[in-house]
């Protein structure tokens, strides 16, 4: 058997007869599935609160469970300054530091007593509240956010103590080649001018003051950008009007954002900028250049296309560099999307003695998407089956419908967006395939980040000649040439 | 773990089918789960949880083998094992198994533990046919195939895998150090489950076989399927895939017993970091022990959220630390008790495990206060009903009880035992473990010893083996 038999076999086995229940079990074929369960996506109700937050209410009440969230559009990419980074994130964490009747500690065990965590966080270009709770302590646990959301007391001892956690958590960060490779990654492909491109610094982190948390929560926290979703064991008028009762406190205000961003760099020639890692074992790498925004018309054909590449087990990249080679743990591929120029990266841990062998691979295979290697019609009904049929999963549980009904928000798309999937992969053409991986995986213009033992892999990296090397700091600062 | 986490993440949604029946009157304190188990004439015990939220199924297969089965010098062979059931088999041939899980939409993984093998997969509901079919060939057929090149591939994957978890990440090396110095080294829980990089290189084609022909048979296996299905479609299924096989050798299991130290051993370890740390690690009990229910409430006091003891006094009042964890651990026949303090800048690890020792004595003493205990169960108490709630983690919850406990639904009074913990068992379990024989050990950066926790006291430890 070839390691590759399995691409031969395939299609026997979907057209393979279906076996009978009785008589002998033949093993040589895979059993015929049977129908393909119909999709079933749950109903939701639209609405706008009496302060302009919109509003999502779905029903499902097999089990006494609430998931609920109040989702922000826009996150530390629009709203922290270059010089602060991590403000955003600063300010989600000081909001769980008490309130103006609750100190931190209160806030704390008033929660753990309902058995809940409330969750805030933002990311690059959105923000969250969410809990998960029993359905009859809906009510207390609604209560308390309010109160964090809106009379947050942002003690200044809390600041510092916080500050002082993610310094540490910064110098950790050093030690860890996965942190060190997503640090310089972003840094070269953007530059210090685009948000995509900044990281947060032991700079940054100590210029941040508690008037700057205040003046973010009173701009960021607000109405006029916000989706509540609650999904789950209520009623949905009976949610509403506990949720308006509940927000009164949260006045009118703000807008969802416009993301504009800064052009990003002129696209160099493909470099390999390798950072210092002495004795590592391993070298990380990732791969990769600017990609398009989750709106592009593209997304569709870049799924599927990703998918074969590097976004399944049996993807080109783990296929070859892990199963085949066994040069890695795992390899693979994405698409960050975003409403920017999201990053297309891949990359993983590859044996440090390897590193050249695999650098060769990865470009082959990024080559070999592009048309050098032809794609099968096994590997693209492969990647579509896999793609759409995940759907249901999306809605089996309270927690993953409330993300499926927000992604809707804030990507922009509209309510049938489920419905339409399953046809927008289906229609994805081979030549779409090639033609998006000729335009997105641009092999001439790629950062290729190695974090590795330079001492044992500098020289064979030279020696595959796929770029010339530069030398850059654990930060993403290269060498002077 | 036969997929990197990169591949979990890489899902376009993660998000498994949920069913959490539970009573309406939460004091009741019962999870209603329904699920029949039952065992076919050939041993094989099988587990059948219908769940029809979503038209998904999980199914797991588990193997009661893990790393204590095997011998010293033959380390890591239960998970290396593992890979090899990924590579095909009589009738499936490499690939397959992939396209047919992860390429309908669904994902397949396989984990190891001391103590038992799982392997899982979600698929739609229309695919549970063929992943029984998938489970029963490399059950009944796995020797077909096998070649000494499909087990090498393994062999680097592996050690990749032990690169990437172990030696390449900061602070890596613990587990493996707590292992080898909390057992004697005649215990099978004495080394870790990745093994080491000699002993792998060692593994052969015939290891493979006699592993395979001792432990991967109908009658040291767990079939537990959970979700969209209907037992009466599923009973013949199981029966018309696994049936015909044999049962298998009887397995003699090796004796794990919970471990004991008379005296404090201190260690100090050179890591490629900048931070230090303290680790320290009491020997506790294993699931055979109810003891362990109150040693996990005791974790849930000790530190977590910032109304814990030690996080409370440490990070938030007196900021000498940056994080600290807590965590009982309960392997199969034996356990263990961990704290991980990472300190601030310039504070010593000497004061910090001073300050440490002081808040546990207060605790031993005057035990914790009952609203302490109210709102360690509550958490607790979200975080099993959240196990039990995918399909994946229902069907591993059961057939782990079926496994463990020969009985499939122990989670009830698992569930049940953790609610009523009191008080008075907090404050004996933590007496009674939380001793002076235990390992309290320092990981410095290199060259700097002296940054160790009573830097005099601790003996520098040596890695045998890469």
């Amino acid at each position: 058997m070839t390691r590759r038999a399995w691409l031969v076999v395939i299609p026997m086995l979907l057209t393979g007869v279906l076996a009978v229940a009785q008589g002998t079990l033949d093993r040589s074929k895979a059993p015929a599935p049977g129908a393909p369960p119909v999709l079933r996506v749950p109903a939701w109700t639209r609405s706008t609160l009496a302060n302009g937050a919109e509003l999502v209410v779905s029903e499902k009440h097999d089990l006494p469970l609430v998931s609920f969230a109040i989702t922000f559009s826009g996150g530390y990419n629009q709203g922290d300054p270059a010089a602060r980074r991590g403000l955003a994130d600063m300010t989600a964490s000081m909001m769980s530091e008490g309130t103006q009747t609750r100190n931190g500690d209160a806030l704390a065990a008033a929660l753990q007593l309902l058995g809940t965590t409330v969750t805030i966080r933002i990311a690059g270009e959105t923000g969250t509240i969410a809990f998960q709770c029993i359905a009859g302590k809906f009510p207390a646990t609604l209560d308390i956010v309010a109160d964090m959301l809106v009379n947050p007391s942002f003690p200044q001892d809390a600041l510092e103590r916080l500050r002082s956690q993610r310094l540490v958590a910064l110098t950790q960060a050093r030690d860890q080649p996965g942190a060190i490779a997503s640090r310089v990654f972003p840094r070269l492909v953007y530059g210090d001018a685009h948000p995509y491109g900044q990281n947060v610094t032991e700079a940054t982190l100590k210029a941040i003051t508690r008037d700057d948390v205040v003046a973010f929560h009173r701009g960021y926290f607000r109405p006029g950008q916000a989706l509540v979703t609650v999904v789950g064991d209520v009623n949905a008028a009976a949610a509403k009007t506990a949720i308006e009762k509940t927000l009164t406190a949260w006045p009118r205000g703000g807008e969802r954002p416009t993301f504009q961003y800064p052009a990003v760099p002129a696209s160099r020639a493909t470099t390999i900028f390798l950072a210092d890692k002495p004795g590592a074992a391993q070298s990380t790498f990732a791969i990769g250049t600017t990609g398009p925004p989750r709106s592009t018309p593209d997304y569709y054909a870049l799924q599927v296309m990703n998918t074969m590449l590097g976004g399944m087990f049996q993807s080109r990249l783990n296929a070859n560099i892990r199963e085949e080679k066994g040069y890695s743990y795992g390899v693979g591929s994405s698409f960050a999307y975003g409403k920017g120029p999201g990053a297309f990266r891949a990359g993983g841990d590859i044996v440090a003695a390897k590193s050249d062998a695999a650098l060769i691979e990865f470009m082959k295979e990024l080559r070999g998407i592009r048309g050098e290697r032809p794609i099968t019609d096994e590997e693209l009904s492969t990647a579509k089956d896999a793609l759409t049929q995940r759907l249901p999963a999306t809605f089996a549980s309270a927690q993953s419908i409330n993300t499926a009904i927000v992604s809707l928000w804030t990507q922009g798309l509209p309510d049938d967006y489920y419905q339409q999937y399953a046809a927008q992969i289906g229609a994805v053409q081979r030549e779409d395939v090639v033609r998006v991986a000729r335009q997105y995986v641009d092999v001439d213009h790629l950062v290729i980040v190695i974090v590795g033992d330079r001492s044992t892999i500098e020289g064979p990296l030279r020696a595959t000649h796929v770029a010339p090397i530069t030398m850059t700091d654990i930060e993403g600062t290269p060498a002077e040439p | 773990m036969r997929n990197t986490a990169a591949f979990l993440v890489l899902a376009f949604a993660a998000a498994v089918a949920t069913l959490v029946a539970q009573s309406s009157q939460p004091k009741s304190s019962t999870l209603q789960i329904p699920f029949e188990s039952y065992a076919l004439p050939n041993g094989l015990r099988v587990v059948l949880a219908p769940n029809n939220t979503s038209p998904t199924v999980a199914v797991t297969v588990w193997y009661h083998v893990g790393s204590k089965n095997e011998a010293k010098g033959k380390t890591g062979f239960a998970h290396l094992f593992e890979h090899v059931m990924f590579t095909g088999s009589g009738h499936v041939p490499y690939g397959v198994h992939d396209r047919l899980t992860e390429g309908v939409g669904g994902s397949n993984n396989g984990t190891t533990s001391r103590d038992r093998t799982m392997y899982f997969e979600t698929i739609p509901s229309n695919y549970l046919e063929t992943a029984l079919w998938l489970e029963s060939d490399r059950m009944g057929f796995l020797l077909d195939t096998l070649d000494i090149q499909k087990l090498d591939a393994q062999r680097d994957i592996v050690k990749n895998e032990r690169r990437q978890s172990m030696d390449n990440q900061p602070y890596g090396l613990v587990d493996e150090i707590v292992s080898n110095t909390l057992y004697p080294a005649a215990h099978p829980y004495s080394w870790d489950v990745i093994g080491s990089m000699t002993d792998l290189t060692a593994a052969s084609e015939t290891d493979v076989k006699e592993f395979f022909k001792r432990y991967y048979a109908p009658a040291n296996a767990i079939v537990s399927i959970a979700g969209d299905f209907q037992p009466q479609q599923a009973k013949p299924l199981v029966a018309r895939y696994f049936g015909e096989f044999p049962r298998g050798p009887a397995i003699v299991r090796p004796a794990a017993p919970p471990v004991t130290l008379d005296r404090e051993t201190r260690l100090v370890y050179e890591d490629r970091v900048q931070v230090p740390r303290l680790v320290i690690v009491w020997p506790t009990v294993g699931r055979q022990s109810d003891d362990r229910f109150a040693l996990r409430v005791l974790d849930q006091i000790v530190a977590g959220p910032r109304t814990t003891r030690l996080t409370k006094a440490l990070v938030y009042d007196r900021q000498l630390a940056t994080s600290i964890t807590a965590r009982q651990d309960p392997d199969e026949s034996a356990g263990e008790w961990r704290l991980t303090i990472t300190p601030r800048p310039g504070v010593s690890l000497t004061d910090l495990e001073a300050a440490t020792d002081a808040i546990l004595d207060t605790l031993k003493a005057e035990g914790p206060t009952g609203e302490e205990i109210q709102r360690a169960t509550a958490g607790l108490e979200l975080g099993f009903v959240n196990g039990l709630e995918s399909n994946l983690g229902r069907s591993m919850r059961l057939a782990d009880g079926l496994g463990y406990d020969n009985d499939a639904g122990s989670f009830q009074t698992e569930y049940q035992k953790m609610l009523a913990v009191t008080p008075a068992d907090v404050k004996r379990v933590a007496n009674k473990y939380l001793t002076k024989g235990r390992i309290v050990l320092s990981v410095v950066p290199i060259g700097k010893k002296e940054m160790a926790s009573k830097p005099s006291e601790s003996t520098p430890y040596r890695r045998t083996d890469q």
